[in-house]
């Protein structure tokens, strides 16, 4: 009985594991159909848009310094309603439209894994 | 008086014969499936892609609307003389269009337009869009919203700018028909319910979505 009890624990926690992996994976999926036409696949800023009269860099993902200037509330702004919305470029298009509130709220979370920090707080 | 009546007649005659010996869309319909167009196009609407996957497996874009996405004569040029319109190639961000779209040669190439042509749409609405460079749709197109940041156009120095992930608009006014150019900026979901775009209903109104239709439809080649 025992032993049956953790199997079945075992396949929840793989169950669940599996579960959070698939939304990253879709997360990344999403990343790489919409915000890599600007910012690269890698998140770097450097997407095939990015040619030299392209008028503004787009955002660095990988620079923390300045990612930690957002906090994650400005980043689900910025992707929802599009530069202006931050006073930044129109070219950042909004995409509140486009995507589902899950999202965007995947896409911040894969921006912070991206920068490797946790933005401004409160 | 009796030589401009023969030379009259034989103009109207000469026209009925060529415009009704080109239109033949189901010659074209196998022409198309014996080049193998339909590995990379699909002709049978609606819309089929429901997710990401869908529309990353497709090899190239659906043209069960094409007659009421393009310009007949562009078309029928374009098959026989396939230039590159998107920069990257399809559905690529890493890799450039190579340029290599099968030819037809003439009578092929009229077919297949005449079956092409006879694709439409029921949601393109016929005589709302007028080309005209306006400023309003010019604003919005440059300025206002971010289309210059994925399609190219001819600026005011006549070079070419804009962005590459999206396919060309340089002289789209003769590629496309301009009313399919605000039926796609109005109906997004009929013609290509997952794509790069962004949507923009619910961001431009319908008169926004006019003047930028209207400007588009206004990116003709240059008169010398």
């Amino acid at each position: 009985m025992k032993k049956l009890m953790t199997i079945v624990a075992f396949a929840v926690l793989a169950f669940t594991f599996a579960m959070a992996s698939a939304t990253a994976e879709e997360t990344a999926k999403v990343f790489k159909f919409y915000c890599s036409q600007c910012h690269g696949l890698e998140g770097k800023g450097d997407g095939p848009n990015v040619t030299k009269d392209f008028p503004v860099s787009p955002r660095n993902f990988t620079n923390a310094k300045e990612m930690d200037k957002l906090s994650d509330a400005d980043l689900k702004n910025v992707i929802m309603d599009g530069g202006p919305a931050v006073s930044k470029s129109p070219m950042m298009p909004p995409w509140g439209k486009t995507l589902t509130d899950a999202d965007v709220d995947g896409l911040v979370k894969h921006l912070r894994t991206l920068c490797k920090c946790k933005g401004k707080q409160g | 008086m009796k030589n401009i009546l023969t030379v009259a007649l034989s103009v109207v005659f000469l026209a009925s014969a060529t415009s009704s010996s080109s239109a033949d869309p189901a010659a074209g319909k196998t022409v198309f499936g014996a080049k193998g167009c339909a590995d990379c196009h699909y002709t049978d609407g609606p819309a089929k892609e429901k997710t990401i996957d869908d529309q990353l497996a497709k090899k190239g874009p659906e043209l069960w609307y094409a007659g009421s996405k393009f310009q007949k004569a562009w078309l029928a040029k374009w098959l026989t003389d396939p230039k590159p319109i998107r920069p990257q190639k399809f559905n690529s961000l890493t890799e450039e269009n190579p340029a290599d779209h099968p030819k037809l040669a003439g009578a092929d190439a009229g077919s297949v337009t005449d079956y092409l042509m006879s694709l439409t749409s029921a949601d393109v609405a016929s005589g709302k869009v007028k080309p005209k460079n306006n400023p309003k749709g010019r604003q919005i197109f440059t300025k206002k919203m971010p289309c210059s940041g994925c399609h190219q156009y001819t600026g005011r120095k006549k070079n070419i700018v804009g962005g590459r992930s999206g396919p060309s608009l340089v002289e789209a006014g003769v590629r496309l028909n301009p009313d399919w150019i605000l039926a796609y900026l109005q109906k997004p979901k009929v013609f290509k319910p997952v794509k790069m775009m962004p949507v923009f209903v619910g961001l431009l109104s319908d008169k926004d979505m006019t003047n930028v239709a209207r400007y588009v439809a206004n990116f003709k080649p240059k008169k010398k």
